[in-house]
């Protein structure tokens, strides 16, 4: 059996005394699509935020391992350099840090962490730019400071601009979905469809089914009370929006 | 009433110089008050008595006064050791020269009245026409720690246009600095002032700008402390013309074991005038930045516009920012407000930065250069933004 691109195994996290996640099992093969559906408070984002190294949560046990490497050590950086990446629910505003200087520097980031030089000037300028098409992101977003000023919708395209630029081998897409509209929703997803390719892995975290009928998923997990309670194929997202979640709930207790 | 004053060894030296350069009158004043503590609203929190512990000898001429910073296409006079260098190539429109005694205006301060009583010899520069290349006023301290006190009074013509740039640098010596530059600004004048401190960290920097500001003139200044264990530049806009705006701005950037205080008296005097200083302070290890801004708008001084900002980033738990606002209207009909933050670099940013791959140490330093960007970005002469810019990573750089 090949190496899984993800495996988290027996994933406990807390914040403060409350314990958040409740002993996550999950494993997403290479290539694969894997969808996570969850009421809010669940414990989505919190999941999300632990695969991407934020401070604040505690893992008390378990261990994530990215391409069989545990990860749970590493800082942000290292676990981007090594191929994560966490396309954010609510991107980060950064006044004073133009946006092209930032895809700049992360790019090169990565390039230097896998011994590659730095890429020049017009080769950078021409990725950024027919990533950018796809998209339907013009140079003037470009010019402006990182997501300041971007409407929710702009800031979702330039995390899956962040994402076709940066190449990870692990996606995670936290909510991409929230505050786009159709039309929005339908640029993004063949953006984030486009990258997909018989290595690279997706992690889709969601709540509601309409994503998923742009991104469709190869297998879908239920999410509830800080543990994956059900797994299945696409058809269980219908079966979600059918049902509502609190089927699920009885499997969690 | 007449409590005695114990005058402490700074106190004692700087007596007897002022008594040997036969300023009887000043030596008196100083020893029956004292160096300005605590007590005193304008040093509060920058207490002379108990910062300054010694006075080095007063400087002698020396040295040839090579730049320790220099900036390309620029036109440069050197002061070394507060004796005036012969200024030689002035740019067509600059008449340069000098002046006996001091610059600055009479005022009840401690650092103005010491700089006025020791100041010999001041340069002076005339300006007029519009001057390409930044001119470089570079005063420098040579070999052994010396006390000395410089000035500088520069006439802007009506309409003129002009960059000038003063630098403070020298040997690794405990010296003194108390400087003095006195810029009036003529009608329609647009005038670019960058001081720049990188004095030795066992100086202390004493600096004191006042700037006259006329009918339709643009001022923008720019006041970067870097050096110097203890260091306060003071600077003293006064709007005297209907339509005179500056934008007066200041950077502090202290680590282990410096004091940097940036206090700004701005007198608006007549109507139509407008302001919008800001105030930069980085502080990391132990260390201390001060800020003062007053504003002060006279009773004819109607629709005054003005608004002053301190905005301070601690990058250190033991890292301390002051900041104190004073705004004192005599006028009904103006806009005059202040604001003030101050913390740490925004975890958020720092995580946001570092999930796409951005090391730590390189993340602090684009978030730290977005913090200064509003001071920096405006300067136009672009050979003189990249040493400035220079300067500001050098500082981040050796953390």
């Amino acid at each position: 059996m090949t190496t899984p691109m993800l495996e988290i195994r027996n994933l406990h996290v807390r914040i403060e005394e409350r314990e958040i996640l409740k002993g996550v099992n999950l494993v997403v093969p290479k290539g694969e699509v894997h969808a996570i559906m969850g009421r809010n408070g669940s414990g989505k984002s919190t999941l999300s935020y632990v695969l991407a190294g934020k401070e604040d949560y505690e893992v008390t046990e378990g261990e994530v391992l990215l391409d069989g490497v545990n990860i749970l050590e590493m800082e942000p950086s290292e676990r981007a350099v090594a191929g994560l990446f966490l396309a954010f629910q609510y991107p980060i505003e950064i006044p004073g840090v133009a946006t092209m200087t930032f895809l700049k520097a992360a790019l090169n980031a990565q390039r230097k962490a896998r011994g590659e030089v730095e890429i020049s000037t017009p080769d950078f300028m021409r990725a950024v730019k027919e990533s950018g098409k796809q998209l339907n992101i013009d140079s003037e977003m470009l010019k402006r400071a990182l997501n300041v000023g971007f409407s929710g919708g702009e800031k979702k395209r330039a995390e899956i601009l962040q994402m076709a630029l940066l190449k990870p081998k692990m996606c995670i897409l936290d909510e991409t979905d929230s505050g786009l509209d159709i039309d929005a929703l339908q640029v993004v997803s063949n953006g984030v469809n486009s990258l997909r390719d018989g290595e690279r892995a997706m992690l889709v975290i969601t709540h509601y089914q309409r994503l998923l009928n742009h991104i469709v998923p190869d297998v879908v997990h239920v999410f509830s009370d800080g543990r994956v309670v059900e797994s299945g194929g696409k058809e269980l997202a219908l079966e979600l929006e059918a049902k509502g979640y609190a089927d699920f709930d009885s499997a969690a207790a | 009433m007449n409590a005695i004053v114990r005058l402490g060894p700074a106190e004692l030296t700087l007596i007897e110089q002022l008594k040997n350069l036969g300023a009887h009158a000043e030596a008196e004043r100083l020893t029956a008050a004292g160096l300005p503590t605590r007590r005193v609203e304008s040093y509060h929190y920058t207490d002379l008595k108990a910062l300054l512990r010694s006075v080095p000898e007063l400087g002698t001429a020396g040295g040839a006064g090579a730049p320790h910073f220099d900036i390309p296409g620029t036109w440069r006079v050197a002061i070394v050791n507060g004796a005036i260098g012969s200024p030689i190539g002035a740019p067509h429109g600059v008449t340069a020269g000098t002046v006996s005694g001091s610059v600055l205006t009479e005022r009840d301060d401690m650092l103005v009245r010491l700089n006025s009583a020791l100041t010999q010899q001041s340069l002076s520069l005339e300006i007029s026409g519009d001057i390409a290349e930044p001119l470089v006023i570079d005063r420098q301290f040579a070999g052994e720690a010396a006390h000395v006190a410089t000035g500088a009074k520069i006439f802007v013509a009506d309409g003129a246009k002009v960059t000038i740039v003063e630098v403070y640098s020298g040997s690794e010596a405990a010296h003194l600095g108390n400087h003095a530059t006195y810029l009036a600004i003529g009608k329609g004048a647009e005038v670019t002032h960058i001081t720049l401190n990188l004095m030795d960290k066992a100086a202390t920097h004493f600096a004191t700008n006042e700037y006259l500001i006329s009918e339709s003139a643009r001022l923008r200044t720019l006041a970067i402390q870097a050096g110097g264990a203890l260091s306060r530049t003071q600077l003293l806009p006064r709007y005297v013309g209907k339509g005179a705006y500056a934008d007066i701005t200041g950077l502090s950037l202290v680590g282990d074991g410096q004091h940097a205080d940036i206090t700004m008296d701005a007198q608006h005097a007549v109507p139509n005038t407008s302001s919008k200083p800001l105030f930069k302070s980085i502080a990391r290890g132990r260390s201390k930045a001060v800020v003062q801004g007053r504003l002060v708008v006279a009773r004819d001084a109607q629709k005054t516009d003005a608004k002053l900002m301190a905005q301070g980033l601690m990058l250190s738990d033991e890292a301390e920012i002051l900041t104190k606002p004073e705004l004192e209207i005599y006028a009904d009909d103006v806009v005059c407000g202040h604001g003030s933050t101050c913390g740490r670099l925004d975890d958020d940013h720092l995580f946001y930065l570092m999930a796409r791959g951005i090391d730590k140490i390189t993340a602090e330093t684009m978030l730290v250069r977005a913090f200064l960007a509003a001071l920096v970005d405006p300067i136009e002469n672009q050979s003189l933004k990249a040493a400035l810019t220079g300067v500001i990573d050098g500082w981040l750089e050796n953390a």
